[in-house]
């Protein structure tokens, strides 16, 4: 019977943190033990017989699970850190290339407008102007991005959701689409009641408009691009869909994942939007573990 | 003679200082600068600019610091700038008395649009200039009428319940600009109501149900996601 006491010990030990609660739940063993199933029986008497060896036991078990408890959650937290470096290790390069383009594209224009302005007929400083606007309007999106990233990893505490309704999410990212897009044809198909969902606003709105952006360039200007909300029991789901190039089962592996391999078709920097799927990945990881 | 609107700009970074005089001055505006909050206080209790455009990040003081102090002795429009995304800043800007909010980067026509709409909305809250509205207030098919507590829609009744009308006819009051979740439930619901958006959405669902089209492609009441609601006035972009 004694054993009773042990495995309260193993188990007070294996689920708390640290060692204080393991020792301490040892020591009440110990009492109880004493208490219960040695002479004098339901007193307290503290012979010298058998007394420290129980004690000894108890506190070895405890220390001991305490310790592999102890080990097993920091493996987790190695674990789970590894994940979200490599996370943001794949993002930074995905970066890192998004923003280069774009930059050399307005250094060079800016200059190219400063330093031979002369010699370039309105019509082409107009396109070069053009263009400066065109590729800071696309890192605008990409610092968005970025900004979700970090949004997410300072919520490591505190991921803000609130009841939302799922129309004006949708809506919001459609008009923020439509806004870049004028002349993308997107539907919004929503459930006829409203629709209550606990969510992060800004991070899924971020979502839909990566997947509407996505859709849209590599899908190569679909005809129509369609958001769907059904409501399922215990789910609510948000679905994109375009009927445009289709994605090559080839990339499907990475398409998530930022680590797409650049093809010798990507010669255009808007082409190779690798950010942001992995971004749409890692919001939505993160909201399924909150 | 034409009178020209004086608008101060509160920006440290001369780059952005530069463009907005140029832009401001390019659209018929007569242009003030300061590059601190206590340049910009001391310029706005001298000078009294029509509209003042204020960036939140400051060498000396908080942006918002400004705004407070303004806010106790004027209701002048003002216009916040700011590289901040995150929807608390805007909120509690918002909350704080300013008019409007732009997030850095922002394009021209919006700055201008948005110029506009705070200088319209504050001489229709002085009663300066006529009130082209009265009693009414009309953007698209829709027409909020404030005696009768009646919204129509093309004509057509759309059947508001109380709260609903309170709801639509605070948002028309201040259309094209943003009004957070918070204000608008104290205002309805009372200062001692939970601060629980639940209810709001509801109402809001069941109204855009009543008066858009679509309620996913709400032509009268947009969403600014994680902030409030707008009424669209027909300007604001």
């Amino acid at each position: 019977m004694p054993l009773v006491f042990v495995l309260a010990v193993v188990v007070i030990s294996r689920l708390t943190d640290g060692y204080f609660y393991g020792i301490l739940g040892s020591v009440v063993a110990v009492v109880g033990v004493n208490y219960v199933f040695t002479y004098p029986y339901f007193r307290l008497g503290f012979t010298p017989t058998g007394y420290p060896l129980t004690f000894v036991i108890m506190l070895a078990v405890s220390v001991l699970v305490c310790a592999l408890t102890t080990q097993i959650k920091q493996q987790e937290q190695v674990t789970l850190d590894m994940e979200r470096e490599k996370m943001r290790g794949n993002l930074l390069r995905a970066v890192s290339h998004d923003i280069r383009t774009p930059l050399t594209s307005i250094v060079g224009s800016a200059s190219a407008i400063l330093e031979s302005g002369d010699a370039l007929d309105s019509g082409q400083i107009r396109a070069l102007l053009k263009d400066i606007q065109t590729e800071a309007q696309w890192l605008t999106r990409i610092v968005e991005n970025i900004l979700s990233i970090t949004r997410m990893n300072n919520a490591d505490t505190e991921l803000q959701t609130s009841e939302e309704l799922a129309e004006e999410i949708v809506g919001s990212a459609a008009v923020k689409f439509r806004k870049r897009y004028p002349d993308a044809a997107v539907a919004v198909q929503v459930p006829a009641e409203a629709l209550l969902v606990p969510m992060d606003p800004v991070l899924i709105e971020q979502v839909l408009v990566n997947l509407l952006d996505n859709a849209y360039i590599h899908g190569k200007k679909p005809s129509q691009i369609r958001i769907d909300v059904t409501a399922r029991p215990g789910e609510a789901r948000f679905c994109v869909e375009d009927n445009g190039a289709g994605i090559d089962p080839g990339v499907l592996p990475h398409l998530f994942d930022g680590t797409l391999p650049l093809k010798e078709s990507d010669s255009d920097s808007r082409s190779s939007m690798r950010i942001g799927l992995s971004v749409c990945m890692s919001i939505s990881r993160r909201t399924t573990a909150a | 003679m034409e009178v020209r609107d004086r608008v101060l700009v509160v920006e440290d970074d001369s780059s952005i200082t530069n463009l907005m005089k140029t832009v401001l001055r390019a659209n018929n505006y007569e242009v003030l600068t300061a590059s601190t909050g206590a340049e910009a206080i001391s310029l706005i209790t001298s000078h009294c600019p029509d509209l003042v455009i204020l960036d939140l990040g400051l060498p000396d003081m908080d942006g918002v610091s400004v705004l407070q102090q303004v806010r106790t002795w004027s209701a002048m429009p003002i216009l916040v700038v700011s590289a901040r995304t995150h929807e608390r800043d805007k909120v509690e800007a918002l909350d704080l008395g300013a008019d409007d909010y732009i997030a850095k980067p922002f394009g021209t026509p919006e700055l201008l649009a948005r110029i506009r709409a705070a200088l319209r909305h504050y001489r229709l809250r002085t009663g300066a200039g006529s009130s082209p509205q009265g009693d009414f207030f009309q953007t698209g098919a829709l027409r909020i009428d404030y005696a009768r507590h009646r919204v129509y829609v093309d004509g057509r009744d759309a059947g508001l319940t109380q709260n609903e009308f309170r709801i639509v006819a605070m948002l028309g009051r201040h259309a094209g600009r943003v009004i957070t979740y918070d204000s608008i439930i104290r205002e309805i619901w009372g200062p001692g109501a939970q601060r629980d958006n639940k209810i709001l959405r509801v109402n809001m669902a069941n109204i855009r149900r009543k008066i858009e089209k679509n309620p996913a492609q709400p032509e009268y009441i947009c969403t600014e996601t994680g902030v409030g609601y707008l009424m669209a006035d027909g300007d604001s972009l």
